[in-house]
């Protein structure tokens, strides 16, 4: 079985490396908490590749407008299609802001709307429980960008099965430290990036 | 004498001997608890603060006694109650006495006169009355002979207990250790104003320095000597005698100005004694007036001068030192002079003086340093000199530029090169208003002349553009200048700013999408560069109309490059490799992941003294005496450089010496000798704390 390798997914407009230590972050929580075999270094690639299709889940983040261009928009409705997960977050946390508004249209374009994901889902069961639903962000606990704690994360489905998983909860800041710094956390705050990876590959 | 009045009297005995029984037992509870408090004193030596509770303790306990007896005496206190008390001891009265004193038949019943008067209860009434005077009485002469039994000195350290009455309870003799009791006075010098103090058994004396310190002790086996200093007297160093008298012996010695430790021997006892000098610190001086520096335009006038000063023990003297330096390069002359002295006979002062400035004779250019000076009262160690801040004043030359005004700082380049740029198109267009009012000659050499102004703008330009692309402009000029006198070529200079640029580090910022930040800021300058070209040219044949155009032109392009964005690129993030094994503890620790910080080097002379403690924690068991001396050397040691340990460590001696439990202060001892010392905030070099 080959290894399990993060990857973040690459779009023409915006920074998508935004967040380059967050990779490296949850590559180190699935190593520490799961037996899943991991590659110690996640690899980027570009929306519009067929490339995308080698990894279950692509991770997407950024704080200024997305635009996609056809060809990534074709390819990521057909990535979702074939049972790709791509996991979206707003490094702005801010449901007034350019990414939220232009992700939110693009993705609906790509994939179909996105929805409130219930609490009780089984991305929040898969490897840790949480019981509440998504864990709180010390950015939203702090009142920035738009001074929201978001109770519940967006999705698009296939089936009963996430294909967009989105996040207005700006984890992108909230796990974007360098994973040796991880010890100095009384508790680890990168837990539910397992459970977002172990859905992915189980669900 | 009717029966009232024998009642009466009798009633005024009962009283006086119920008063004075109360009185008897309280003063007898007093002697008693002073009687106990020596006794146990004289056994195991009670603290000075204990002591002093004795006498406040035993006045408590009369007043309380002789309360309760008081109050059971004014119970009986009317004849009714006499009657009665005497009734009972004579049955056959039936009750007469009680009848007779009572007002409504006191009389007028002869009857009961007559049975009064057969009965004699007066030598009743006296004997209870010496009966109940006599227990008390025996009680206050027992407790007061005892009291006199005991040692004179016993008594006085409970009824008036004081430092330095150690030597009260200890007894002489020839198997006695002279040094187990020792009492230390203290009288500091006299510019102090400070109290003469006594210490019992102290490990340590802290006074000022030249204070006169006598150590007092009872005379026992041998004589007693003391050497200054930490080691043992060797044959041949100079000894002090202790001088004996009567059952005392006592040694004078006056404090140095450094800590020193005086050892006293004695036959085969030794004990150590640190004498630490208190600083008295210089006096504190603020100058008030004048507030600041300041430049005087002409040395006339008078100033107001003003000071405070403050000091711990008391001031002498003080007055404002004034300094005039007069010259200039390294050719300087000065005087000094004081003013304003004063007298002080208290701890603060002030000092307020009038300067004239015509009467030191100013000239422009001298400078004028004030300052207060400030003496304390120390005839032993000082006096402590105190000053204050300086201020200076300066007298401005005549022909001197006026040094409050601020110099004008150039404008930044690129405004600079606007702002002529536009006052060249404002001279053409002004030029070619004129046109037509002046003559021909004349209105070309003025163009010609705006054309220099344009050239040499032009070759500003040039310079920046150039500089920023990375070429050498020349430092003599010949090789700019001769590339600066074409018109230049847009695009090879773009060209030549891309190979500079070669490496793709961002999008284009405005313009053409293959543009780079660098390309793109300095194109708006090459524009400029090229109209001013042009518009030199047209002034140079006297067309400062055909000019014109290529002036505002060239104005614009410098206004874009004022705008122009700048970018500042981030840094890319270093690739972080998760090593997977070291996170599942399956791995080797290969590495750090961060660096390691370096444990600060020991300190040597630390662990020097921790290892000095450690050696005489060893002897507390063995000879505790030699333990609290190598305990109080290491203090002396530590005195000046780590005043908490020093502290700790004094602790840690006085219980051990006193015989008390003295793990805690052994333990703080030994963490405050383990922790970085803070080294104390000296005086500054001028005397003044900082």
């Amino acid at each position: 079985m080959s290894d399990f390798i993060f990857c973040t997914a690459q779009y023409d407009s915006g920074d998508w490396d935004s967040a380059p230590l967050v990779p490296a972050n949850l590559i180190d929580s699935i190593a520490r908490y799961t037996s899943i075999s991991v590659a110690p270094t996640g690899v980027t690639v570009p929306l519009g590749s067929t490339e995308l299709f080698k990894y279950p889940l692509a991770y997407l983040t950024g704080h200024l407008p997305v635009r996609f261009s056809e060809l990534e928009r074709r390819n990521l409705r057909e990535y979702c299609d074939r049972g790709g997960m791509l996991f979206v977050d707003d490094h702005n946390h801010d449901i007034d802001g350019v990414f939220h508004k232009s992700a939110v249209e693009e993705l609906t374009r790509a994939v179909g709307p996105l929805k409130e994901l219930p609490n009780t889902h089984a991305i929040y069961s898969s490897f840790f429980k949480f019981e509440d639903g998504p864990p709180a962000t010390t950015h939203e606990l702090n009142g920035w960008g738009d001074n929201l704690v978001h109770k519940h994360l967006l999705a698009a489905m296939r089936g009963d099965r996430i294909a967009v998983l989105y996040s207005s909860k700006d984890y992108s800041s909230e796990w974007g430290y360098h994973p040796d710094n991880k010890r100095f956390l009384s508790v680890d705050n990168t837990k539910f990036g397992v459970n977002i990876v172990v859905y992915a590959l189980t669900g | 004498m009717t029966t009232l009045e024998r009642v009466e009297r009798a009633r005024r005995t009962l009283r006086a001997a119920a008063i004075g029984a109360a009185v008897l037992r309280g003063a007898a509870v007093a002697l008693a608890v002073l009687l106990l408090a020596a006794t146990v004193d004289a056994f195991v030596s009670l603290p000075t603060g204990a002591r002093q509770a004795v006498p406040v303790l035993a006045l408590i306990a009369a007043i309380v006694v002789f309360a309760r007896r008081w109050r059971r005496a004014a119970v009986r206190a009317d004849a009714g109650s006499a009657a009665l008390w005497i009734e009972a001891r004579f049955p056959s009265l039936r009750y007469a006495l009680v009848t007779a004193v009572d007002p409504r038949y006191a009389g007028r019943v002869p009857e009961i006169e007559r049975v009064a008067a057969e009965v004699e209860f007066e030598p009743a009434v006296i004997k209870a009355a010496r009966r109940a005077l006599t227990g008390p009485t025996i009680a206050v002469a027992v407790f007061a002979v005892l009291l006199l039994l005991l040692p004179s000195g016993a008594i006085a350290r409970v009824v008036r207990p004081a430092a330095g009455d150690a030597l009260s309870r200890a007894r002489g003799g020839s198997h006695v250790n002279p040094l187990a009791t020792v009492v230390v006075r203290v009288s500091p010098p006299a510019y102090a104003g400070l109290r003469d103090e006594s210490l019992d058994n102290p490990a340590s004396v802290r006074a000022l320095v030249g204070s006169s310190i006598t150590i007092e002790g009872v005379v026992g086996d041998g004589a007693v000597v003391a050497t200054l200093g930490t080691t043992a007297p060797a044959s041949g160093e100079a000894h002090t005698n202790a001088v004996s008298t009567a059952d005392r012996w006592h040694l004078a010695l006056t404090m140095p100005a450094t800590p020193t430790a005086v050892r006293l021997r004695a036959a085969s006892h030794e004990r150590l004694l640190l004498l630490e000098p208190a600083p008295d610190s210089a006096p504190v001086v603020l100058l008030t007036l004048p507030g600041r520096d300041s430049i005087l335009r002409k040395p006339t006038g008078t100033i107001r001068l003003a000071a405070t000063a403050s000091d711990d023990y008391g001031l002498a003297s003080g007055a404002f030192e004034l300094i005039v330096s007069s010259g200039s390069g390294e050719n300087f002359t000065f005087k000094s002079r004081t003013l304003g002295a004063v007298t002080f006979t208290s701890r603060t002062g002030e000092l307020a003086a009038t300067l004239s400035l015509d009467s030191i004779g100013l000239q422009p250019g001298d400078m004028l340093h004030l300052r207060a000076v400030v003496r304390d009262r120390n005839n032993v160690s000082g006096p402590g000199v105190g000053t204050s801040d300086t201020r200076t004043l300066r007298i401005a030359r005549s022909d001197e530029y006026d040094s409050v005004a601020v110099d004008p700082a150039p404008p930044p380049e690129a405004e600079k090169n606007a702002l002529s740029q536009r006052m060249i198109l404002m001279m053409a267009q002004a030029l070619e208003k004129k046109r037509s009012k002046i003559s021909h000659a004349q209105f070309v050499s003025e163009s010609r002349a705006i054309a220099v102004d344009q050239t040499r703008l032009r070759k500003r330009v040039g310079e920046i553009v150039f500089t920023r692309l990375g070429e050498d402009t020349g430092e003599e000029g010949d090789a700019a200048d001769k590339r600066l006198d074409r018109p230049v070529n847009a695009d090879s200079v773009l060209a030549a700013a891309d190979r500079l640029a070669s490496a793709p580090v961002g999008t284009a910022l405005e313009g053409n999408e293959d543009e780079t930040p660098l390309v793109a800021t300095n194109r708006p300058l090459l524009e400029a560069y090229n109209a001013m070209w042009s518009a030199s040219g047209e002034l140079e044949i006297g067309e400062p109309g055909k000019a014109i155009p290529f002036m505002k032109k060239a104005l614009d392009a410098l206004q874009a490059a004022r705008s122009a964005e700048r970018i500042y690129l981030r840094g890319k993030t270093r690739a972080v490799v998760v090593d997977i094994d070291r996170v599942r503890l399956q791995g080797k620790d290969k590495g750090s992941a961060s660096a390691r910080t370096p444990r600060q080097p020991a300190d040597p002379a630390r662990d020097q003294r921790v290892a000095r403690f450690d050696a005489a924690l060893l002897l507390t068991r063995t000879a505790p005496s030699a333990a609290v001396d190598s305990l109080l050397l290491l203090r002396l040691d530590l005195l000046d450089r780590d005043a908490g340990a020093a502290r700790a460590i004094e602790t840690a001696a006085n219980a051990l010496r006193g015989g008390k439990d003295a793990t805690d202060a052994l333990i703080r001892a030994r963490r405050a000798l383990a922790a970085v010392p803070s080294t104390p905030i000296a005086l500054t070099a001028w005397g003044s704390p900082p």
